[in-house]
This record gives C-alpha cells, sequence and structure tokens, in this order.
C-alpha cells in the first residue's frame, strides 16, 4: 500500500516536472504562435503587396536548391568513404565533417570577398552563391547521418546484391540508398531547419528571406507584434517540413546496428584511388581549405594594423564570454533535456508530446525566439515573481533560457536516441531488485546513454558558438562573444577584423567535432 | 563499461558544481560595491573612434564611462525591453530617426541644460530636448571621377536612365537611406519622393551595406555614382589620396544637402542622470572637436571647426530644416521604399 501510494506520488512529481519545463521553454514559442490569432491586417496587406512574394521565392528557391546540393555532396562523400577503401579514407572521413565548424556567415563573407574579384561587386550578390555557399556548411548534417546509415546496413545484403550480379553503382541505387531513405530525410531535415532559419548568411548576399524579413520588419517598424506574425509562417512550415520527413520516414527506423559484419569497403585500383582521392581533397580544399586561408591571411594583416580587438575589449573578452555562454546553455539544455527524455519515456505518447512541444523553438529562427523570449521574461519580470532588483531581459540568466528554447531539441533528440537502446528489461530488472526510478535513471540509463549525450553536448556546443541573433539581442550589459565581433565587424565589412574572432570560433567547433566523432564511434547514435 | 561509468557520472556532478558556483558569483559578483566611483553607462550605435572620446571625457571629470555598441535599432528594441529596468544612462545613435523614435516611445528624458541649449542649433536638437546632435553627417552624391565627366547634381538625377546599371545604394534595411528618403517626402512630398526612388530603382542599383564598400565599388568600376556619407570620402581619402572618387553636393538650389545627425539622449530612468547629463554636455561643448574629429564628422556646435580633411571637401547647403522631422516620417519612408521595390 505504501509503495503503491509512493509511485502514484512520485508520478505526480514527475508529470508536474515534465508539464513546468515543457511550459517554460515552450512558452516563448507559444506567445509568438499566439500572435497570429489578433493578426495585424494592415501589415499583411501592405508585406503582400510589397515584399512578401519575393521574400517567398528567394526563401523556397535557396531551400530547394541547398537541400538538393547537401543531399547529392552528403550521400556521394558518405558513400565514398563508407564503399571504397583508398588512402586516408579514415583522416578524410573525419575531415569531412569540418565544414560544421564554419558558420555560414563567416564561409559567405570569404566568398563575397574572394569572388568579387572575378565576378564583381553585382554578380557575386546572387542567390546561387548564397546556396552554394550554404551547402557546403550544411551538407556535414546530410554526410553524417548518411554514413551511419550505409555503415549500418551491413553487409551481408550488399553481398546479396553482389551476388545476383548487380554492380556497385546499381547496389547503391537498388539496396544501399533506398534503405538509408529515413536517415537521408532526417539530415535534410535538419539542412532545411538551418535554410529557414538562418539570418546571417543571407544578408550578405542580398537575399531577403522570410527570416530576414522578420527582423526587416521588427527593426523598420519598431513593432513587435508584426515580427511575430510573419515569423509564424516559419514555424507553420518547419512543422510542415518535420510533418513531411515522418512521412517520409514511414515506419521505418534508422540508425540500427545491424548484428552483421559491417559492410566491407571494396578496395579501388589505382585509377579508382587517384579519382576517390583527388576529389575528396578538391572538396576540403574548396570546404575548409580556402576558407581558413582567407581567415589566417585576414588575421595577420589585422595583427599587422593592430586591430585584434574591438571598443568592448580583446579575444579573451569575447572568447570567454563565447565559452560561458555556450558552457551555462549547453549544460541547461543537456539537463532538462535528459530530464524530458527520462520522464517522457515513462508516461508514453503523451509525454513523448509533451516533449515535442517543448522542443518546438528549433524549428524557429533565432531573432523569432529572441523576440518571444523577450515578451516572455518582460512580462515574468513586470509580474514581480523574482523580487530583490533581479531583472531577467538582459541578464545572463535571460540570454541562457532564450539559448535553451532555441536549441533543447538538439539534447533531447540526442539523449532520446540513447536511452532508446537501454532494453525495457534491464530496466524491470532493476526495479525488480529494488532500485527506484531515479536510481534507475542515473545508475543504469544515464551511462548507457552516454555516448549520446556527449555527442549531444559537441553539437550544442557547434551551435552555441555559431549562434548570433539571439546573444545579439539578449546579452548582458558588456557582454560579448566571438559571434558578435563577427558580427559587428561584418556589417561594416570589415572582414580583416572579423578573422581573427572568425578563426576562434572555427578551431573550437573542430575541438567540439573531434568530440563528436569519437562519441559517435563509441556508438552514438546521430540525434535526429 | 563498468569503471567508466562512475566517470561519466563525476564528470555531470563537476559540470553541475562548476555551474551552479559560478552562476552564483555571477548573480552576486555585481553587488559588492563599497565608495563606488562615478560612473556613467552608455548605448552608442557609434563604432568608430568613440573610446578615445570617453577617455579623455573620464580623465577631464573623473566619471567612468561603461558602454555597449550595436546598431541603432537593436539598440532602441533593447530599451523598450528593458524598460524601467535598463542599466543605459545614455543613448548614442548614428541617425536621428531612431533617436526620434525612442523619444516618441518615451525612453528618454527631456534635458533642461542651458549649457545644451546654447551650444546646439535649434534645429539639430528636438523640440522637446529629448536629444540633442553631437555631429552632422552629410550624405552626397559620389561619382568615379574616371569615368563620369558630369556628375548628377540633384539626388532625382540618379534616376536618369544613364546611370542604368551604373548605381550603387545602400539597403533600405539601414537608417541612412531610410532617414535620406525621410528628407525627400519632406522637400518634395510622398508622391514625387516615390517618383524619385522608383526611378533609382529602375537603374538596376547595385545594393551594398557599407558606405567604404561604395566607395571602393565606385573605383573598382563595379558602378558610377552611388549615394555615400561623406566622412567615408574623407578616410578612404586620408589613406589613399589618389582614390578615384569625388563627392558632388546634391540640391544646392534647393533643400539642400541630406543632413542626418549622430546624436545623444538621456533615458528616461537613467541611474545616473547626473552624470549622464555631465556626459552629454561635456561632449557638446569640451569634447566637440575630439569627437566630430574622430569620424571626419561635422561638428554640431557651429562655433567648432570642422577638421582640415572636411575643409577641403569644400562649401556647402545642407538641408537643416529636416532635421527633427526624419524620425516622425521614418515609418511613411520605410513603407515607401518597400512600394518602390528598393531593395
Amino acid at each position: 500500500m505504501v509503495s503503491a501510494a509512493k509511485t502514484r506520488l512520485g508520478t505526480t512529481w514527475g508529470w508536474l516536472a515534465l508539464g513546468i519545463v515543457s511550459f517554460l521553454v515552450a512558452s516563448p514559442v507559444v506567445v509568438i504562435v499566439t500572435s497570429i490569432l489578433n493578426p495585424t491586417t494592415t501589415m499583411w496587406a501592405e508585406l503582400w503587396e510589397t515584399r512578401l512574394p519575393g521574400m517567398i521565392i528567394d526563401t523556397t528557391t535557396l531551400l530547394v536548391t541547398v537541400v538538393t546540393g547537401t543531399l547529392l555532396l552528403g550521400t556521394a562523400l558518405a558513400w565514398l568513404v563508407t564503399a571504397y577503401a583508398f588512402p586516408g579514407r579514415r583522416l578524410i572521413a573525419w575531415m569531412f565533417v569540418a565544414p560544421l565548424a564554419i558558420p555560414g556567415y563567416v564561409a559567405g563573407f570569404v566568398w563575397l570577398d574572394t569572388l568579387s574579384g572575378p565576378l564583381g561587386a553585382r554578380g557575386v550578390r546572387s542567390i546561387w552563391l548564397c546556396a552554394a555557399t550554404l551547402t557546403l556548411t550544411l551538407y556535414p548534417y546530410v554526410y553524417l547521418f548518411a554514413r551511419a546509415a550505409f555503415r549500418s546496413q551491413g553487409s551481408d545484403m550488399h553481398d546479396a546484391a553482389r551476388m545476383l550480379g548487380v554492380g556497385p553503382v546499381r547496389t547503391f541505387f537498388r539496396v544501399a540508398l533506398p534503405s538509408a531513405r529515413p536517415a537521408l530525410a532526417a539530415g535534410a531535415t535538419l539542412v532545411m531547419m538551418e535554410v529557414l532559419t538562418d539570418v546571417g548568411t543571407v544578408r550578405l548576399f542580398n537575399v531577403s528571406t522570410v527570416a530576414d524579413g522578420v527582423l526587416r520588419v521588427w527593426y523598420a517598424t519598431g513593432s513587435r507584434d508584426s515580427a511575430a506574425e510573419l515569423a509564424t509562417t516559419l514555424v507553420a512550415a518547419a512543422i510542415l517540413l518535420i510533418g513531411l520527413e515522418r512521412l517520409l520516414r514511414g515506419s521505418a527506423r534508422f540508425g540500427r546496428r545491424a548484428s552483421s559484419r559491417p559492410l566491407s569497403a571494396i578496395a579501388l585500383g589505382p585509377v579508382g584511388r587517384t579519382v576517390a582521392v583527388s576529389a575528396s581533397v578538391t572538396v576540403l580544399v574548396i570546404a575548409v581549405g580556402l576558407p581558413l586561408t582567407r581567415l589566417i591571411i585576414w588575421a595577420r594583416e589585422a595583427a599587422d594594423t593592430g586591430a585584434t580587438q574591438t571598443v568592448a575589449g580583446g579575444l579573451w573578452h569575447h572568447t570567454s564570454g563565447t565559452l560561458v555562454v555556450a558552457f551555462f546553455a549547453a549544460v541547461t539544455c543537456i539537463g532538462l533535456g535528459t530530464l524530458l527524455a527520462l520522464l517522457a519515456r515513462r508516461r508514453g505518447t503523451i509525454g513523448r508530446f509533451v516533449g515535442r512541444v517543448a522542443a518546438l523553438g528549433y524549428a524557429m529562427p533565432g531573432p523569432v525566439v529572441a523576440v518571444g523570449a523577450v515578451i516572455t521574461l518582460a512580462a515574468l519580470d513586470r509580474s514581480g515573481v523574482v523580487s530583490s532588483g533581479f531583472v531577467f531581459v538582459g541578464s545572463l540568466a535571460g540570454l541562457v533560457f532564450a539559448l535553451t528554447v532555441r536549441f533543447l531539441a538538439v539534447a533531447l533528440h540526442g539523449v532520446e536516441s540513447g536511452l532508446e537502446r537501454v532494453p525495457s528489461s534491464t530496466i524491470a530488472s532493476a526495479r525488480m531488485l529494488g532500485a527506484r526510478p531515479v536510481r534507475v535513471a542515473w545508475s543504469v540509463e544515464i551511462p548507457a546513454a552516454r555516448a549520446s549525450i556527449v555527442a549531444a553536448g559537441a553539437l550544442l556546443l557547434i551551435d552555441l558558438m555559431k549562434e548570433l541573433p539571439i546573444t545579439l539581442l539578449l546579452r548582458p550589459f558588456g557582454f560579448d562573444t566571438l559571434a558578435v565581433w563577427v558580427w559587428q565587424a561584418t556589417s561594416e565589412s570589415l572582414w580583416a577584423q572579423a578573422a581573427l574572432p572568425s578563426l576562434t570560433i572555427v578551431v573550437v567547433g573542430m575541438c567540439a567535432i573531434g568530440a563528436l566523432l569519437t562519441a559517435l564511434d563509441r556508438g552514438a547514435e546521430v540525434a535526429s | 563499461m563498468r569503471s567508466k561509468a562512475p566517470r561519466f557520472q563525476r564528470l555531470i556532478r563537476l559540470s553541475t558544481v562548476i555551474a551552479l558556483a559560478a552562476g552564483a558569483a555571477a548573480c552576486g559578483g555585481d553587488n559588492d560595491s563599497g565608495s563606488e566611483p562615478r560612473r556613467v553607462t552608455v548605448y552608442t550605435g557609434r563604432h568608430y573612434g568613440i573610446e578615445p572620446v570617453f577617455e579623455a571625457f573620464t580623465e577631464a571629470t573623473g566619471i567612468e564611462v561603461r558602454f555597449t555598441a550595436g546598431s541603432d535599432p537593436e539598440l532602441r528594441e533593447r530599451l523598450v525591453a528593458e524598460a524601467d529596468n535598463t542599466p543605459a544612462d545614455l543613448v548614442m545613435t548614428a541617425d536621428a530617426a531612431n533617436i526620434e523614435l525612442a523619444a516618441a516611445a518615451g525612453l528618454l528624458a527631456p534635458v533642461d541644460s542651458e549649457t545644451l541649449t546654447t551650444a546646439i542649433p535649434e534645429e539639430l536638437r528636438s523640440t522637446k530636448s529629448e536629444w540633442f546632435a553631437l555631429s552632422r553627417r552629410m550624405r552626397v552624391i559620389m561619382y568615379s571621377t574616371e569615368r563620369v565627366t558630369e556628375p548628377p547634381t540633384t539626388y532625382a538625377a540618379l534616376g536618369d536612365e544613364k546611370w542604368s546599371d551604373k548605381l550603387c545604394l545602400r539597403p533600405s534595411t539601414h537608417p541612412y537611406t531610410q532617414s535620406l528618403v525621410a528628407g525627400l517626402i519632406i522637400n518634395r512630398g510622398a508622391d514625387e519622393a516615390l517618383t524619385i526612388v522608383e526611378s533609382w530603382v529602375k537603374n538596376k542599383p547595385l545594393y551594398i551595406n557599407s558606405d567604404s564598400d561604395i566607395l571602393k565599388a565606385i573605383a573598382a568600376g563595379d558602378c558610377d555614382v552611388a549615394i555615400a556619407n561623406t566622412y567615408y570620402l574623407a578616410r578612404l581619402k586620408t589613406e589613399d589620396a589618389n582614390l578615384p572618387v569625388a563627392l558632388s553636393w546634391p540640391d544646392q538650389d534647393s533643400s539642400g544637402a541630406h543632413l542626418n545627425v549622430s546624436t545623444a539622449g538621456i533615458t528616461a530612468s537613467a541611474p545616473n542622470p547626473s552624470e549622464a547629463l555631465e556626459l552629454l554636455e561635456w561632449l557638446a561643448t569640451d569634447g566637440q572637436k575630439l569627437f566630430s574629429d574622430a569620424n571626419f564628422e561635422y561638428p554640431a556646435a557651429l562655433d567648432v571647426a570642422p577638421a582640415e580633411a572636411l575643409v577641403a571637401l569644400g562649401d556647402f547647403t545642407a538641408d537643416t530644416a529636416a532635421v527633427r522631422e526624419l524620425g516622425r516620417l521614418n515609418p511613411d519612408a520605410v513603407e515607401l521604399l518597400s512600394r518602390a521595390g528598393y531593395e
């Protein structure tokens, strides 16, 4: 009797915790979405007559081009390093992930400047170059998913195809590709989210997307409500795309580790080897080598002219800001993500749904989350819930909150995929041995999911370091990050001055990628 | 496996402890103020050359200046969000519209200071004295001295079809563009202003979001004529005297060249209003020369001489009358730019 009552009490607490965390994290999103219930008709009428059609065309063109580009590039590279053996394959396979550390807006200004010589200032500001830049920085998402899928397919399927006399190329199209479809869809969804929410890269190339329009409307009219309404269309688009992905994925599960031997790579002949290596090197030079070289040259130029600091401070001032905010936000996301994943897992479909609602912020552009967070935090400040003169708007806590709203999904999905690998029989045994749910979580489930948690943490760090709009709008007074520095320099087209902070972002990001790849090799699955 | 799990758990515990400790330190850090020095907190939309100016002020008065930089509209939105809780005492902007919008939103307090009203001409401060101009910035026509023999002399002339594919402009997201168009609305009326902007758009302008890049684009041959602020030319000319770009003072026979101002005002909830006033008065008097010269701008106070490099650019008539109206007409300008299809 006593234990039953206790369990029921535990259940209540669990639901309560789940509800409170989800409510807090979802409230900025809800604030935005409900703004559409009371639309500003004049704003919509004017937008529809002027910029909105162009924004929709640009956004759609960019989405289609970048998704196609990343799917082609990411899948081809993943297949190359999984199916074929050639010199340097391991290193190349790792390096293909490196562009993830280069923020789109950094690659953007590097290419803008590099190509403005041959193409002219006019030719370089084009949506196609913008799409190419985004493709080169975002393909690793598809690549990571595709590689995991190809690896897990096991060799039996491919052996069967080969025994039936099907060549390697046809095997790829008839066997490998169809069964990797869910993984590719998941990777492509991440790419779409990034494209939909990008505001830094598009503006460099004079591409006016809907996300850019949100900022435009907000700053030009000073009306948060109008900006929020426009942003709702992005949320709708994101939900639509996620739905589409679920549809494509169907009932298929992906990322399952096959019990059979892993796919054995075909050793390439001399010609094949040359082609494989030179293709890989070409991609790496364009995606990583060239941007890094330009940045290093610029950074040295800036060092020569003494332009190695901003009005706010030097490299350490900005780096420590980045590290502090990335650390707090990552810890918060991982903590809440683990809590939500554990709670939702024990609470079936409804629990999962509540978890999904909490993760909606990932589908929103940074500036929109910032708007929602400002409205939420300002309401909190006015309500006087927290007294003693503490103000959320413009505090580190407020900034971390907004970043959590935006990126919780990365942690939640990562931890979930790790927890899925703990068999329910193991948990049942632990319970039968008398362990309470909290102890089961602490001693059994979390340790089992640790590789996934580390992988999610690394992805989070990369995302948080690149993040700009939320930090820009919500950072505490006198608090600056590397991304803010890059933004201030690039908004005045001072590329040389933006190089040092950009390089620092890339280097720290590459360290995080190293952690990510190590964790992946130890068996974490890529978060969807 | 077994030995690794506790290590991972230790890692979790450790990061929790660090997070909590650092969080406590961050919350408590600001409060340990014994006999604090006098200081003033500034939000500034100006990024360049502002540091030595503040240092000179600290040296003169002993008041410490803390400041954060951002774009004008960002800072305005920040003030709106922070409302009564803002740490900002003084707001400085790079144009007249955003400060007027902030004043209209009740974010600034009227200032009663004879020093300021004596130093700054009446047209260059708001009617209720919520903000004061600190320097004058002229937005004019720039042209290539290599390819253009007869430079345009009016903003409207940039719509002539001979400049098709040869015009460079700053995007409408930038306050400078918005204020320029607000000026056109004031001087020419909304209909004519729309016709002028549409004629620019018809010339398929190249939009570049940086005045110095616009001048470099002229030098590189990407465009022949453009609109930009004079101090960018002055700055580039001091680096390279042979830069093949020159300016043409527009609308000299009518309203005068578009005049915008960099400004400052004291916030309505300033924690240190008296220090803020001291800084504002200093910038309008003793600091005028330093403040204006730091960025090759014309001083707002008429008795202060402009920098040498500016004298070389020649005399001109400025549209002083429109300055105070730029903020009120900003929404109209933004709408007009959208309607005209200006990027």
